[in-house]
């Protein structure tokens, strides 16, 4: 006999547990989703239903013209009282249409018989009454609510209706006519058709153009993105802080001195054509010749120095180049304003606008970049030679200034919103999750903390500085009340102001930043890598969170009604859906290559052009293809809101009830996702 | 003269793949290294050039200290290292001349390679190699295009590309058959004759180790179980090596 054991019991009971606590989750669901069967099977809710289906399913997609015809009778009202009856007319016998009325004399409120012969088949028909005043009115058949009645298909029909009581015509003769439309000329298109089909082609370069502008931005963003790529860099504190602190000013300087180059080199190309393009060619050819002769370097001074300058003259020469194209592209952009190149040169133009528009980021981002990498270069040697006191000296002075500006800046940010406020204490609890570990493990060197008791210090450590923080910027009001922070000004430098606010987050930086970098020392490898991952994965999904409904409901107030809207907002939902789909194609591939060109001795940056991006071109075209197919189905959606495209009309017809109109929308959205559908999968099979 | 002192390796998830290990390898020498699977062969080979960072120890190649590197002195340290893989490690969906010029990345500017541009002159270079080592008429085929032996030959020409002093070979034929196996060991012979680079060459087989080499360093549990020339390897060093139960298997 086997003997059950008290675990298996034990397990059963849990399971059952599950099985009841997962019935009562759903039965709960039922109730809030207000699921009712009774309300489906009403009369009239089934009526409007299948109303609204049957107008649904019969778009009017064609048209035709029809002719109407006229075919009369006359109808004596009220019997002569002498009995006899009025001679019934004669067929005509040259084929066309003719109507007999039995009996041929009736009173008021008699039911008389229509009979109509070689009538067009199929056709609608309605039955007039003219009396003697020339008045139509219309009659309907009997047995029937509407105005209008099929003729047979042989051409004929019978219908019974009612003689009107029409004053003082008695004794009168009545005409009864049967007006028919005779279809006239040939089958066409109609004119929703006509209009669907230029929103159809609307959407579909809406959404064309949201997932090319996507492909750039997102697929850098998927190397950030990618673990297997991001996991093993790592860097030196002490450079990393030397290369932070440096950013501001590099920015500062870069769009100052970057800027005023890329401005004058956007005036000289949109002023002079010939010169600009000659300038550019030139440029770029002498970036050639300066490049190929610049070899790797061994390891002194002023090879870093060399170095140093030669990226400067790159990121001049970069700039330069842009500016001169985006230059000739705003001249280029006003020669002609008329078919296909007048398309051309707006875009060519337009894009000319946009480098002018970017120049100054540009410069900023270019400049913190150039001298960020500067200072890891040319303090390298130094770092390395520095030993323990003066590593931990010098972590401390460069972890305050660090922290210092990290805090500002997420700071300055939080003052743009109310919510945003609380980025600062989250940032601080980042930084302050290491300062706990790291006081501990100083205290006693020979057991530090491992495993849970370290996460345990981290946690500990991240909610004292999310308190401080959150108490000292009072970020609870913020966070209730919906209030900015205060604009007090604590002090001026020159005419940078900064708020009390801004000082408070500074200082809390600079402490915390200044006690853990001074503990960790400069000489401590610090996983960038891992940082850029998190921070990188946390705004794409952050950001794919966000419906591109409510994304355009956003665009459509910025820049109004409109396509536009659309394109914006489906390029932001593109960029962050295909950001996370690319880094997974990068975390998939075969590492091989990438350590083999590792052990190479190339360069990070030639490891991912050369082992990484052959390996994923193939899945990246097949997922923009994909994402092409799926824009375009969201784009219907957009339109709802105002993004342009064919849902904008499928909203209006819908709520104008005009369900016919709204079928040929449906229908021509189904046919174009299913040719997408098709072709993007047979394209993403010939590319693997 | 590569010196390897007390180099230890514990990997993240606790495995000690290295026990203190102490070699000197003079320049121009071949040296097999044996051992069963998970002796530490590929950990000791990728510690070199670092593709693994030794827990402990120095390594020191000439005057370079190689553990004590900082990222661009050890890619310029990389340069003069080459090394092949048993899978090859080539770029499948590139061209075998693509694949072969990225052993000269090194040496290139790396803002050429954001433009794919690579300079005339390493072209010419790269179809040498190619023909060295005598598969230069595949050069604008696919490289999964080519048998296994082509590929290993191909993974040699790029490490060529990189005018190595040494060579670390991570088990380069145990992924191909006898024949070519063979084949692959005398174009290493060869590059150790007449270009007089060292080699370091992981192998499975004892008899391809007596072919090919000068010296066998055997690893059992990340430590060094024997040191010498392959000749001394009897049947009872063979049996320290490998374990009780193991039989030598010839490869012709």
């Amino acid at each position: 006999m086997i003997k059950s054991d008290s675990r298996t019991i034990l397990r059963r009971i849990i399971i059952l547990i599950g099985v009841l606590v997962g019935f009562v989750i759903v039965a709960y669901g039922w109730t809030v989703t207000q699921i009712n069967l009774d309300r489906p099977q009403e009369p009239v809710r089934q009526q409007n239903v299948t109303n609204a289906l049957r107008e649904l399913l019969s778009p009017n997609v064609f048209t035709q013209d029809y002719a109407i015809n006229s075919t009369t009778t006359s109808i004596l009202v009220d019997c002569p009282a002498d009995g006899g009856t009025p001679e019934t007319p004669a067929a005509p016998d040259d084929g066309s249409s003719y109507i007999v009325v039995t009996p041929a004399c009736a009173s008021e409120g008699d039911i008389i018989t229509v009979t109509g012969y070689n009538f067009y088949p199929d056709t609608l028909a309605r039955l007039n009454w003219i009396g003697t005043d020339g008045e139509r009115r219309i009659r309907q058949v009997i047995g029937s609510e509407d105005n209008n009645f099929v003729v047979g298909s042989n051409g004929t029909f019978t219908a019974e209706i009612e003689v009107p009581r029409i004053r003082g015509s008695s004794g009168e003769t009545h005409t009864i006519e049967v007006q028919d439309a005779t279809p006239s000329g040939p089958v066409r298109f109609s004119d929703t058709t006509a209009l669907v089909m230029e929103k159809m082609v609307e959407t579909i370069f809406l959404a064309l153009i949201a997932t090319l502008i996507s492909i750039l931005p997102s697929a850098v963003l998927s190397f950030f993105a990618a673990h297997n790529l991001m996991r093993p860099v790592k860097m030196s504190l002490g450079s990393l802080l030397i290369a932070f602190a440096l950013l501001p000013v590099g920015w500062w300087l870069g769009s100052l001195l970057l800027g005023a180059v890329g401005n004058f080199a956007i005036s000289l190309g949109s002023g002079q054509l010939f010169a600009g393009s000659a300038s550019t060619l030139i440029i770029a050819f002498g970036a050639v010749a300066v490049a190929r002769r610049q070899a790797i370097q061994p390891e002194t001074l002023w090879f870093r120095v060399r170095g140093v300058l030669m990226s400067l003259l790159f990121a001049v020469i970069t700039i330069a180049v842009l500016g001169l194209l985006g230059g000739v592209g705003i001249l280029i952009g006003t020669l002609w304003h008329e078919g296909i190149l007048g398309y051309i040169s707006a875009f060519v133009g337009s894009l000319g606008e946009l480098v002018q528009l970017l120049i100054p980021t540009l410069s900023g981002i270019t400049g913190a970049f150039v001298l960020g990498s500067a200072g890891i270069t040319l303090t390298r040697p130094l770092l390395k030679a520095i030993d323990v006191p003066v590593e931990h000296i010098l972590g401390a002075v460069l972890g305050v200034i660090c922290g210092g500006i990290l805090l500002a800046f997420s700071a300055t940010v939080g003052m743009q919103a109310a919510w945003l406020g609380l980025l600062t204490p989250v940032i601080a609890a980042a930084m302050g999750g290491a300062v706990l570990p790291g006081i501990y493990n100083r205290l006693l060197p020979s057991h530090p903390a491992k495993g849970t008791f370290k996460t345990i210090l981290r946690l500990i450590g991240a909610a004292a500085l999310f308190i401080i923080t959150f108490m000292a910027l009072r970020v609870e009001r913020a966070v209730v009340e919906g209030v900015l922070p205060p604009t007090t000004v604590a002090f001026t430098i020159g005419n940078l102001v900064v708020y009390e606010y801004v000082a408070k987050a500074m200082l809390i930086g600079a402490v915390v930043g200044g006690i853990s970098a001074g503990i960790a020392g400069t000489r401590a490898q610090f996983p960038v890598g891992e940082v850029l991952y998190n921070t990188t994965r946390t705004i794409l999904n952050a950001l794919r969170a966000i419906e591109p409904l409510i994304m355009g409901l956003v665009f459509v107030i910025w820049v109004g009604i409109g396509p536009f809207a659309g394109v914006l907002a489906l390029t932001l939902h593109s960029i962050a859906s295909l950001g996370k789909l690319y880094s997974e194609q990068i975390e998939n591939i075969d590492n091989g290559p990438l350590e083999a060109l590792q052990s190479t001795g190339a360069n990070r940056l030639q490891t991912i052009m050369y082992a990484v991006v052959p390996q994923v071109i193939p899945p990246y075209i097949a997922f923009t293809m994909y994402r092409w197919d799926i824009n375009v189905r969201m784009s219907t959606i957009i339109g709802f809101v105002g993004g342009g495209g064919v849902g904008f009309l499928l909203q209006q017809q819908i709520n104008l009830l005009r369900y016919r109109e709204a079928g040929v929308a449906v229908l021509a959205i189904a046919i174009v996702v299913s040719i997408l559908d098709y072709a993007s999968a047979s394209i993403r099979e010939r590319v693997t | 003269m590569l010196k390897i002192e007390n180099v230890s390796k514990i990997y993240d998830n606790g495995f000690q793949a290295l026990h203190n290990i102490n070699l000197e390898i003079p320049d121009g020498q071949f040296v097999a290294i044996i051992g069963l699977s998970g002796s530490g062969k590929s950990t000791l080979l990728r510690c070199i050039n670092r593709l693994i960072d030794p827990t402990e120890g120095r390594i020191t190649w000439g005057t370079i200290d190689i553990t004590a590197a900082a990222d661009d002195e050890l890619r310029q340290i990389r340069r003069r290292i080459g090394m092949i893989f048993q899978q090859f490690n080539l770029v499948k969906r590139s061209s075998v001349l693509t694949n072969v010029l990225c052993g000269r990345l090194g040496y290139v500017n790396p803002v050429f390679s954001l433009i794919n541009y690579v300079p005339g002159n390493e072209k010419e270079r790269a179809l040498a190699a190619l023909t060295r080592v005598g598969i230069a008429d595949k050069a604008n085929n696919r490289a999964s295009t080519l048998s296994g032996g082509q590929q290993q030959r191909v993974g040699i020409a790029r490490a060529l590309m990189q005018e190595p002093d040494l060579m670390l070979a991570d088990e380069p034929v145990a992924s191909l058959d006898p024949a070519t196996s063979h084949s692959v060991m005398r174009y290493l012979e060869l590059l150790n004759k007449e270009d007089g680079i060292t080699i370091l060459c992981s192998l499975h087989f004892l008899s391809l180790a007596r072919a090919y080499s000068d010296r066998v360093i055997a690893l059992k549990d990340g430590r060094v179980e024997f040191d010498g020339l392959p000749s001394e390897i009897d049947n009872e060093r063979f049996k320290q090596i490998y374990g009780e139960d193991a039989v030598e298997v010839e490869i012709h």
